[in-house]
């Protein structure tokens, strides 16, 4: 199984709800995270919402009109900089997801 | 904790923009409530393409027979839900269910009497939907195994079993993948969508006896309430011009390659770039003029079912195939292999 990349405080997280017969583009209603904007309890957070999601991950999971959340995470610290895209099939996105996407918060 | 969804980074601005500052509480509230229920959700059936599932109804019957069943999801998510109407029972007192029975039932005639095509399969297979899927729900789909229709948010969008089109297309889906099994991504995928969207106009174009000069080329007209400024999901004569709407913002399908959409989102932008392939079959079947499913209808039909159509096919690949078999079909010199060719070029795609 895919394991999360180290995400530090010049993390970006993106979520959107793609996908749909209906598939508007203003309702995948993108959310964007920075964690350098975060402190380092709520970067855990998010980070173990996103762990919770990668045994989820599904490629092409909006066939046939399936709706799906899509995480894009991207990174960069003093190695490297890198780019991960998730695709969590609606039927599966752990509440915490949706909560996340929905209002930016976990709370 | 909050975080923000602000302007900078990759959040495209427009979207932002009109969500934010011109969406109502109670707008964004209903759109997501289709979501409040996804902690307790049990998987779908996953995609068992191919693979009979459980039915309430017999097993085959005479060949060009519909076997359907209308299961009542009952606000749940939980597949198919409780078996309301099997094949050969009188309609219920909810319209959803009949709704959903009788475009299946339309839809399965259609693909028998125009191509002799028995059902998804070619085969009988049954014909499951599931209604009142969720609460609010604002999608319809097919999911490998049955189709499943929401009763859409009250206030943007309809039930999705309001619009034939919108049923034959997810039932188009699975015939698409007991054929070329497109691959639902970039160019195979918006041929994936276009091929359910045609056939989808089609089937309402042949239960309301319209000639191709007669239809509106819509998609989903009957999805959007009166509370949005727009004709329908998708129009196949003029992409891009479905909806403009201060929340939804602007229908952005190209209808020409010069237009073709690069995107991370939407699977590559199946939704999007179907717009140009859909435009290419309504030219087509605009020039060849009459029953648009008698001709270009038949065309594409081939095309779907030409072995040599592979699952990563792209634009040019599929415009050359049906050029082939507007040939085989009509000549070499036909007017109607003209009206393809013509099409793709005037959509920007050169066939392969």
């Amino acid at each position: 199984m895919k394991q999360l990349p180290a995400l530090g405080k010049n993390s970006t997280v993106r979520l959107s709800r793609q996908g749909g017969v209906a598939a508007i583009p203003a309702l995948s209603r993108p959310r964007e995270i920075e964690f350098a904007s975060c402190d380092e309890r709520e970067r855990e957070q998010v980070c173990s919402v996103l762990e919770g999601c990668v045994p989820f991950a599904a490629e092409n999971a909006g066939q046939g009109d399936r709706r799906y959340f899509q995480i894009e995470l991207r990174y960069r610290d003093d190695q490297q900089a890198g780019e991960w895209v998730l695709q969590i099939p609606e039927e599966h996105a752990p509440g915490d997801l949706v909560r996340l996407w929905k209002n930016g918060t976990l709370r | 904790m909050g975080y923000s969804s602000g302007r900078r980074g990759f959040i495209p601005p427009y979207i932002l923009g009109r969500i934010i500052e011109h969406g109502s509480a109670q707008q964004r509230e209903r759109a997501l409530g289709t979501l409040s229920q996804l902690r307790d959700l049990l998987p779908n059936p996953g995609p068992a393409n191919r693979q009979r599932t459980h039915s309430a109804i017999a097993e085959r019957g005479r060949a060009g027979e519909p076997r359907r069943s209308i299961h009542d999801a009952g606000g749940k998510t939980l597949l198919p839900g409780a078996l309301v109407r099997i094949e050969g029972q009188p309609p219920t007192a909810d319209a959803a269910v009949d709704e959903a029975y009788e475009a299946l039932g339309i839809t399965h005639r259609f693909f028998w009497e125009q191509f002799a095509r028995d059902s998804i399969d070619g085969h009988g297979f049954a014909l499951i939907g599931s209604v009142h899927y969720g609460t609010g729900y604002e999608n319809a789909f097919w999911n490998g195994a049955q189709m499943v229709f929401g009763d859409g948010d009250g206030e943007i969008f309809n039930r999705f079993t309001l619009s034939l089109d919108v049923v034959a297309h997810e039932l188009t889906h699975g015939i698409i993948e007991s054929e070329a099994g497109l691959i639902y991504q970039d160019q195979s995928g918006a041929l994936n969508e276009s091929i359910s969207d045609v056939f989808g106009v089609l089937v309402r174009q042949f239960k309301q006896d319209q000639t191709a000069d007669q239809a509106d080329w819509l998609i989903g007209a009957e999805l959007l309430t009166d509370r949005v400024r727009g004709d329908a999901l998708r129009s196949m004569a003029n992409p891009g011009s479905a909806y403009d709407d201060p929340l939804l913002g602007r229908d952005p399908q190209p209808g020409h390659m010069r237009d073709f959409i690069v995107t991370r989102d939407d699977n590559g932008g199946v939704h999007l770039n179907s717009g140009i392939p859909n435009r290419a079959f309504h030219l087509a079947a605009m020039r060849i003029g009459g029953y648009a499913w008698e001709k270009a209808g038949r065309i594409w039909y081939d095309t779907l079912c030409d072995a040599r159509l592979a699952n990563d096919a792209d634009f040019a690949v599929f415009a050359g195939l049906t050029t082939d078999n507007a040939m085989a079909r009509f000549g070499a010199a036909s007017d109607e292999a003209q009206a393809v060719r013509q099409a793709w070029a005037d959509v920007g795609i050169v066939p392969n």
